[in-house]
């Protein structure tokens, strides 16, 4: 979520109560002969208002279950989350008078601040990812999609391959009248003889039309598509199949450079193919650039949630126990 | 009016011994129109460019050969003879030919007795033709499942090749062969049935022989009630309205026109519903008002208190007059009569037509009508009111009412008209013409001499200019604007094309008057100057800046045309789904919108039903399922039969079929049922069951908003244009 001046009420909020909470503390603290302790009045008292911000912010959880449910919009939950969440901390740490305690309130404290800390991460990534992935992956599509949109971009680049240099006899497609789309339109099949479709993911990223006209067919001699035919079956197409940092297709420049190179070897007539072979794998390169960045953008959760049940699993314990004896 | 001298741009003839005056450029066929002389054709339409293949208009213009009037232009001083012996003669040979290779009485003629060329046989007195019959037969495409093809009626004419491509802008038909095996053909050459048509119906009702036909299977209707009388096309051809109008088309149309009774105090149509449909009155009056508040929202308050937020309430015009209100203007609404502003209550009578712009761009309605005594009125469809309108009887019947009622308001609502004197008014009333214009299609092309000032009526008017290696679009003109005034003030030609992109109905004044105008009036001279000079300058500036990349895809992905847009800021969206979750379980889990689709800036428009202007996926829904209801959304109805057109004809990609499961006739077990899969289409529905649709309402992220496109990326055009 992009924090910016919409967040502003909230951020006030926050700073308000966090501020309010410090001249408490410190008048409590003063105040105190024994220096602040959690099972003091105030002390359970911050204890229970970090303890319910820790439970807003895992119920945000819960309400993502029930969208549909009128509980209040997602995006004030999720602004609570965050700015709730990150009170929490505070709150427990005057809860405490800043000393973490035995072996489970020093792990509690510790969990408390990796949670908070993985979120305080995640929000950041959330805030500068998506700018990054628009700017980057103009041919985006759907996460889940990428497999198959990478597999209809290795059919196609099989015919492009197929069209100069003959058979190579590469397993056909069972979508035979599939044609490549960019991003958003490799959903769905496109008859061979529809209007091309010109998707704006194309147009937007300046990129030739996202469903080409095709070229006339031009086959070359064996001798003539030999360095196509090594330079596909040994480096491209393996980079279709499982894009790797390790394969030069993988740099902008250097794939560049290697199509630039394969121009001046072949003769004016593949050229056209080749250039589609290079739309081709740009966009597999933005397939995986996108991967990269998605994981980025969603892998912290893969911390930040368990994190955060135990947190609240233990922080229940701890408050029945403390409570309790 | 006379003038002694003839004015710039006109050319003096004579037909028939009559002397005329013409602009420019007109062919001798419009010309002899113009002034009520008919010349009979086959092959022109007045919607369409003429081509003279039937030679049947042929003229004498005293030259060696007869001349076709279609596409003669006039010269000076030229003597038109449209009915000496030697033309009548030429005619009827060509007539005889032209009978002797058609299969009479054609299909048409058959059905519906109205084939053209038939009608102008009989009348030159044809019963048997003297020449032999065609040995060659072209034979007949029975493929489509609407229009019946026969090629050995067909008179080669192009007007269905016009139609298609000109008017329509489907670009299927076109010739094949050459000779006597020259036909129309479909695509390259394929059957109608497997070809890329749309079957729109525009070449059948093109066509003036019985060569494209209703084979009577598909046909759109309103939906029947007990009040509602469905005509047969007989009926409907003795009714004045009617006549002239294609049989065959009223054929494929029953049901598309109904005739509706409203007892007083009924309400007809309401402002702001949508619709589909127009009316026109027969017997009675109706009373039609803008019911809204007229007022503005003012934004008061900040200055009370340091909490006190800013509010927006309306405020009436006596509390808040704006500058620009300080006269009294009136408001243009979808009917024969503009509303007063300050008291927005006018009366309509029989020969009174309203609903136009809702049935043809299927905008809301733009007023409330009610009964005020018992009313008859026939309402009619889209498809209906297209050929209504090119109907001459029809049209001329609206012009007069138009005169009559509105053109006076609607021209002292043009600023610099004001002063205008009544007796100005009242000649220009007479003497300006009423056009229509369909989407797509050109009003005055850059370059071309400019003999006329337009006042837009109705609808929107793209107006661009041409440069070395594209198009600049100038300005988008609406209700109230004009164009013109630059090649006619300056005696040259047309500086810029102006096109219409949706139905467009102007007000024509002829150059005469114009310069009349402009010489009687030197108010008028002086503020048309300045604006002129204001346009130039704006446009010149506009043309410095040919990459108007912003402008051009708003217009390409066909965001003009939305009225709510799901845009997701891909700035702000971290890919999570929550939208797409939320609508699938709003939707008994399946969604109805994907994360994808085309990008403007940096938002997402994701694909999901934009409820367009003009939603095109209504044509042609074998069952009527899918319906825009008397609110923004599009919405596909329980009995949809999953056919899958509508999912086609959406541009966007908005409407995916997905299977259900059903209780079916079991066919091993008669009287049983059993669970089958069937598909339906789905598009978004706006939530409209719940306050906010679940997709915007359910983003953590703020990224998700349904907006009007033109409000929401206003701000961003307008940068673009500034620049």
């Amino acid at each position: 979520m992009k924090i910016d001046r919409t967040h502003r009420t909230w951020a006030i909020a926050a700073l308000a109560i966090l501020a309010i909470s410090l001249i408490v503390y410190f008048i409590y603290a003063l105040n105190s002969p024994q220096g602040s302790r959690g099972g003091s009045v105030i002390g359970l008292l911050f204890g229970i208002i970090g303890f319910a911000f820790m439970i807003f912010a895992a119920l945000l959880g819960a309400r993502k279950r029930v969208p549909t449910w009128r509980l209040g919009r997602a995006q004030t939950w999720m602004r609570g989350h965050l700015w709730l969440g990150l009170l929490a901390l505070p709150m427990i740490l005057f809860h405490g008078g800043f000393h973490f305690g035995g072996t489970l309130t020093r792990l509690l404290m510790w969990l408390l601040i990796v949670t908070v800390a993985s979120g305080v991460f995640g929000a950041a990534l959330q805030h500068y990812i998506p700018r990054v992935m628009t700017c980057d992956v103009p041919l985006e599509t759907i996460y889940d999609e990428i497999g198959h949109v990478r597999s209809l971009l290795r059919e196609e680049a099989d015919r492009a391959m197929e069209i100069v240099c003959g058979s190579l006899s590469f397993p056909k497609s069972t979508l035979e009248e599939t044609q490549r789309a960019g991003g958003f339109t490799a959903l769905r099949p496109i008859a061979a003889t529809a209007v091309p479709l010109r998707t704006s993911a194309a147009v937007s990223a300046g990129a030739s039309a996202a469903v080409a006209a095709a070229h006339e067919i031009i086959l070359l001699s064996k001798e003539q598509s030999a360095p196509l035919r090594g330079f596909y079956l040994s480096e491209m197409r393996p980079f279709l199949e499982h894009p790797k940092n390790s394969n030069r297709l993988a740099d902008a420049p250097a794939a560049s450079g290697a199509f630039a190179g394969l121009r001046a070897l072949l003769p004016a007539a593949a050229h056209a193919s080749l250039s589609d072979l290079e739309d081709i794998c740009n966009e597999a390169r933005q397939l995986a650039r996108q991967e990269q960045l998605h994981r980025w953008l969603h892998g912290w959760l893969l911390v930040h949630i368990p994190l955060s049940l135990v947190l609240i699993l233990l922080g229940a314990v701890h408050a029945v126990m403390a409570l309790r004896y | 009016m006379t003038t002694s001298a003839p004015l710039p741009g006109m050319i003096e003839i004579s037909i028939d011994g009559k002397s005329v005056r013409v602009p420019s450029g007109t062919t001798v066929f419009d010309a002899a129109r113009m002034n009520g002389i008919n010349i009979p054709t086959l092959c022109h339409l007045q919607n369409q460019t003429p081509v003279g293949v039937c030679r049947l208009c042929v003229v004498d213009t005293g030259a060696r050969v007869l001349s076709a009037s279609c596409v003669r232009p006039v010269e000076p001083a030229m003597k038109v003879v449209t009915n000496s012996e030697k033309v009548l003669n030429a005619r009827k040979t060509l007539l005889e030919l032209l009978m002797s290779d058609h299969p009479s009485p054609c299909a048409r003629q058959e059905k519906s007795g109205d084939c053209e060329l038939e009608a102008l046989a009989k009348a030159a007195g044809i019963t048997q033709p003297r020449f032999a019959k065609r040995m060659v037969v072209r034979g007949k495409d029975d493929s489509s499942l609407a229009i019946a093809v026969d090629h050995d009626a067909c008179i080669l004419c192009d007007r269905c090749i016009r139609g298609c491509d000109e008017v329509k802008n489907n670009f299927v038909l076109g010739r094949m062969g050459k000779g006597y095996s020259a036909v129309i053909a479909f695509d390259l050459n394929a059957p109608m049935g497997g070809s890329t048509c749309i079957s729109c119906g525009e070449c059948m009702v093109s066509c003036p022989t019985g060569a494209l036909t209703n084979r009577g299977l598909a046909g759109t209707a309103i939906a029947a009630d007990s009040r509602a009388e469905i005509f047969e096309a007989e009926e409907l051809l003795q009714i004045p309205v009617f006549q002239g109008v294609s049989g065959t088309f009223l054929e494929l149309n029953r049901g598309a026109i109904v005739k509706r009774r409203f007892r007083k105090g009924e309400v007809i149509c309401r402002e702001g519903e949508f619709g589909s449909t127009a009316f026109y009155i027969v017997e009675g009056r109706a009373r039609v008002s803008i019911s809204s508040p007229i007022a503005h929202v003012k934004t008061q308050g900040g200055a009370k208190g340091f909490f006190k937020r800013l509010t927006s309430t309306l405020v009436g015009r006596e509390e808040d007059t704006r500058e620009d209100e300080a006269r009294d203007r009136t408001i243009p609404i979808d009917a024969s009569v503009d509303l007063s502003y300050g008291n927005p209550v006018a009366e309509l009578s029989p020969g009174d037509l309203f609903g136009e712009m809702t049935c043809m761009n299927f905008y809301p309605r733009s007023a409330t009508v009610i009964a005020e005594s018992d009313v008859v009125a026939y309402e009619m469809l889209r498809n209906v009111l297209d050929i209504m309108l090119k109907n001459k009887t029809f049209r001329a019947q609206l012009d007069e009412t138009y005169r009559r009622r509105a053109l006076e308001n609607h021209l002292r609502g043009v600023p610099m008209f004001a002063n205008l004197s009544a007796e100005f008014i009242a000649h220009i009333k007479e003497s300006v013409e009423l056009q229509r214009f369909a989407p797509g299609q050109t009003i005055v092309r850059q370059g071309e001499p400019a003999d006329s000032f337009y006042l837009v009526r109705i609808g929107f008017v793209k107006v661009s200019e041409n440069y070395p290696g594209g198009e600049v679009v100038l300005a988008y003109l609406s209700r109230g604007d004009y164009f013109g005034e630059i090649g006619l003030l300056s005696g040259g030609v047309r500086t810029a094309t102006c096109t219409a992109l949706d139905h467009v109905e102007l007000v024509r004044i002829s150059g005469d008057d114009f310069r009349d105008m402009v010489v009687r009036f030197p108010s008028v001279r002086s503020g048309i100057e300045a604006i002129a000079v204001e346009r130039s300058a704006a446009n010149k500036q506009r043309l410095q800046m040919v990459h108007s990349v912003p402008i051009d895809q708003f217009l390409s992905q066909g965001l003009m045309e939305a009225q709510s847009l799901l845009v997701l800021d891909l700035q702000n969206c971290t890919r999570c789904d929550a939208c797409v979750n939320a609508c699938a379980d709003a939707h008994d889990g399946v969604t109805r919108l994907v994360r994808d689709g085309l990008r403007f800036d940096r938002y997402l428009v994701a694909t999901s039903c934009r409820q367009c202007r003009d939603p095109l996926c209504m044509v042609g829904c074998p069952v009527g399922s899918i319906r825009r209801r008397n609110s923004l959304e599009v919405i596909i109805e329980d009995w949809c039969i999953g056919c899958g057109l509508c999912a086609r004809n959406c541009p966007y990609g908005n409407i995916n079929l997905h299977p259900f499961e059903v209780l079916a006739d079991d066919p091993e077990n008669a009287g049983r049922k059993k669970a089958a899969i069937k598909q339906k289409a789905t598009s978004c529905d706006l939530c409209t069951h719940l306050k906010e649709p679940s997709c915007v309402y359910a983003c953590p992220h703020d990224a998700a908003h349904r907006v009007d496109p033109k409000t929401f990326f206003a701000e961003m055009l307008s940068q673009t244009s500034a620049k």
